[in-house]
């Protein structure tokens, strides 16, 4: 069972470098990883895909992810409801007898061309892993130039306030001070 | 008010509003710009001129667990961050506050490998907090201020800040900021949730077998009134971690020593049987725990740490508190009952007596002991010494035989097992604790990996002992080869110099002891002696520490201490 995370870090210069790196250091598996800005300023967003079966090991990367000063807050669309997508173009090239079987194997998953010159069609599409990789298989046996992934995105479904992020910058309380008093 | 400052004098404006006095360190290019600015302070900082690097970032370390303060260490570029690497790795993993700032390049420079540039804010991320790299002066003050609380809250740890040079150079109208730091996360959670409690309560009120296991969390939380409260009322036997020693006295009837790799057999036993264990600020490290798959089968469990991440992360646990350890404490205390769990004190005691092997302390032997100097040492300075052990042996000797009552008097590298750790942390010790006793506590392999640093105890003449138990091996390592690679000693033979000539070479006194009853008179000598003292004890060459739990295996299977007989 593939696990995603939505990470919401601070957008500070290598903030994906640490973030891939504990993972790394932690023994965990990238499969995939996505960021962008979100619609608040100065909060990156990471959906991470990690190949990890073992659900111990699971909420172990959660936690120890919050470790992390960058780090917000980690919320694993696995264990809730959500949408997992992900973003492809497809580089075919192909003569008039083949365009219309692909252009409706693009079209089977709302897929659309993004432009055309002489033989050579781009294609982009969007849906989940499954969606995107057979179209990818059923591509197979024309002649595919390249192929760009994004990376799934995730997003929680609803507004459930327990889902939500917390995305606030605290103080951190609890101080020397206070270990000073027991010296 | 606002003043025209350079870089450099911003750092040591923002160093001194955290309260720190003492700064450990070693110039170089790259941070020159922040020593010359140095002499404007003197009054208010006192630097330690180290020898080397990792010596500065140890006895900031030690500065720090021995003050409760943030520990703060300095070095330049290049060659002078990455040796402080050891000692940032060393704090990360005893999780201690220090601060370590380094200079960089000039920014133009950065990235062009330029002479002495490395990219240390990437390179110590994985051994540190949290790491910096200031590239707009702006920032200076609040990165600074940032960086104190980011090291002294939650779980403690180091925190590197990297300054380029040009930048220590630059000047603004400065104002030190006095708004409140606020970081992404962390929020620390002061108050336990109620029904984690409850449901800790009911475990503990209904547990006939239960074991209190005490880490480093309770010195760091100043936990130790509430461990103990909790242990009298509910009488549960508590066992320590290494760097827990002290949290609890070591002479409070309830206290059953140490457990784990040279724990007692006892309490390790208790562990394996127990049917309750209430893990307090550790973190069940291997070196406790033994074989995982065997460890404490039939107990349920209770952990109260202030990292989320060490919930389950090796022990799956019933009930897991993550929580300020003493506020825990003290919100559970009202919901324990009295009771009396005599029955399993006896199982306990008849344990202990099984386990009697050889008494080495009270043993007369021809040759001098590692156990016997520690347990003199202790007689000596009543028990009140603050002892920095070094890694090997010696450690665990210390740990068995040096009975600690008071919290923060064993300055140990736990986590890491850093070797050369103790005579600079003892040189950092000093400083926070100026009127104590402090005994460096050291093998002959250990001592010789930072000996460099007895020059900067006799450049500042600091109030220490160093107390270099000589066997002529790396002991610890000779043990393993002995038990477990039948007797093939590769490479743990180890020749020393005349430490009587290093002592007179460095400008310090220095005695050499061969026989037990030599140790109190020099140990008193050596007591009134104002400023380091270094004494060479010649003890037993094949002595190995009992008892032990071979790694991988469980906990109870332990090898014990072998009868009178078996000693050489």
């Amino acid at each position: 069972m593939k696990q995603t995370l939505i990470v919401f870090v601070q957008d500070e210069p290598g903030v994906l470098n640490r973030v891939s790196s504990h993972i790394r250091r932690k023994n965990f598996n990238i499969e995939s990883i996505a960021a962008g800005h979100t619609e608040k300023k100065g909060i990156t967003r990471i959906t991470l895909v990690l190949n990890e079966p073992n659900k111990t090991k699971q909420s172990i990367v959660v936690n120890s992810l919050k470790q992390l000063i960058d780090v917000y807050d980690v919320i694993d669309a696995t264990k809730i409801k959500s949408h997992i997508r992900e973003y492809a173009m497809i580089k075919v090239l192909s003569n008039e007898s083949q365009i219309l079987d692909i252009k409706n194997i693009i079209k089977s998953v709302n897929g659309h061309m993004v432009s055309t010159s002489e033989n050579i069609f781009i294609f982009e599409l969007t849906g989940n892993k499954n969606e995107v990789e057979s179209v990818i298989t059923k591509l197979e046996k024309y002649d595919i130039i390249e192929i760009v992934r994004s990376g799934m995105v995730a997003m929680v479904d609803g507004d459930n306030s327990q889902n939500r992020p917390h995305l606030k910058k605290t103080e951190p309380n609890w101080s020397t001070f206070r270990i000073m008093e027991s010296f | 008010m606002k003043r025209l400052l350079s870089g450099a004098e911003i750092i040591w404006e923002c160093v001194i509003e955290e309260q720190t006095d003492v700064v450990f360190g070693y110039p170089g290019g790259a941070i020159l710009p922040a020593y010359d600015a140095l002499t404007k302070y003197r009054k208010k900082i006192h630097h330690v001129l180290v020898r080397h690097e990792q010596g500065a970032t140890h006895m900031a370390d030690g500065y720090a667990r021995a003050s409760g303060k943030v520990g703060v260490a300095m070095a330049t570029s290049g060659p002078g961050a990455t040796n402080m690497v050891t000692g940032l790795a060393t704090a990360k993993l005893d999780s201690i506050p220090i601060v370590c700032i380094t200079g960089q390049v000039p920014r133009p420079a950065i990235g062009t490998d330029a002479f002495q540039e490395v990219d240390i804010y990437g390179t110590v991320f994985p051994v540190t907090k949290y790491s910096y790299l200031v590239m707009d002066i702006n920032d200076l003050a609040s990165t600074i201020k940032e960086a104190f609380a980011i090291a002294r809250s939650g779980r403690p740890g180091p925190v590197l800040i990297d300054i380029p040079k040009d930048l220590q150079n630059e000047k603004i109208e400065f104002e030190y900021p006095r708004n409140p730091v606020k970081i992404p996360g962390n929020n620390i959670i002061k108050k336990p949730e109620k029904n984690k409690l409850i449901k800790a309560a009911n475990l503990i009120n209904n547990s006939k077998k239960p074991v209190i296991l005490a880490g480093h969390g309770i010195l760091l939380s100043g936990a130790s009134q509430e461990i103990i409260k909790l242990a009298e009322i509910a009488s549960i036997p508590v066992t320590w971690t290494l760097l827990g020693s002290g949290g609890v006295p070591a002479s409070h009837p309830l206290n059953i020593g140490m457990m784990g790799m040279h724990g007692e057999y006892a309490v390790n036993n208790a562990i394996q049987e127990a049917d309750l264990l209430i893990a307090c600020g550790m973190r069940f490290d291997d070196r406790v725990t033994g074989d995982v798959s065997t460890y404490s089968l039939n107990s349920k469990k209770i952990h109260i740490d202030i990292d989320p991440s060490e919930m389950n992360k090796i022990i799956p646990v019933d009930v897991g508190i993550v929580c300020d350890l003493k506020n825990t404490v003290s919100e559970l205390l009202p919901l324990i009952q009295k009771k009396n769990n005599k029955n399993w004190f006896e199982i306990i005691k008849k344990w202990q007596s099984e386990s009697k092997g050889r008494d080495i302390i009270n043993t007369k032997t021809e040759t001098l002991f590692g156990a016997q100097v520690i347990r003199d040492i202790w007689e000596e300075t009543n028990g009140d010494a603050i002892i920095v052990s070094d890694v090997g042996q010696h450690q665990m000797l210390e740990a068995q035989y040096y009975d600690h009552d008071e919290p923060n008097t064993l300055l140990t590298s736990g986590g890491l097992g850093t070797m050369g750790f103790s005579l600079p942390a003892a040189i950092g010790a000093s400083f926070a604790k100026k009127n104590k006793d402090i005994w460096v506590i050291v093998g002959d392999g250990s001592i010789q990996m930072t000996i460099t640093e007895l020059a900067t105890a006799v450049q500042e003449n600091v109030n220490i002992n160093i107390a270099i138990i000589n066997n002529g091996y790396l002991g610890m390592v000779r043990q393993w080869q002995e038990l477990f690679y039948d007797s093939r000693f590769a490479e743990t033979p180890i020749s020393s110099p005349d430490y009587l000539k290093i002592a007179e070479a460095y400008g310090l006194d220095g005695y050499r002891v061969h026989s037990r009853k030599e140790i109190p008179s020099i140990i008193k000598r050596a007591r009134q002696k104002r400023g380091p003292v270094v004494i060479e004890f010649v003890v037993e060459k094949h002595d190995v520490v009992y008892p032990m739990v071979p790694t991988g295996a469980a906990l109870n299977a332990m090898i014990n201490r072998p009868s009178k007989t078996k000693i050489k």
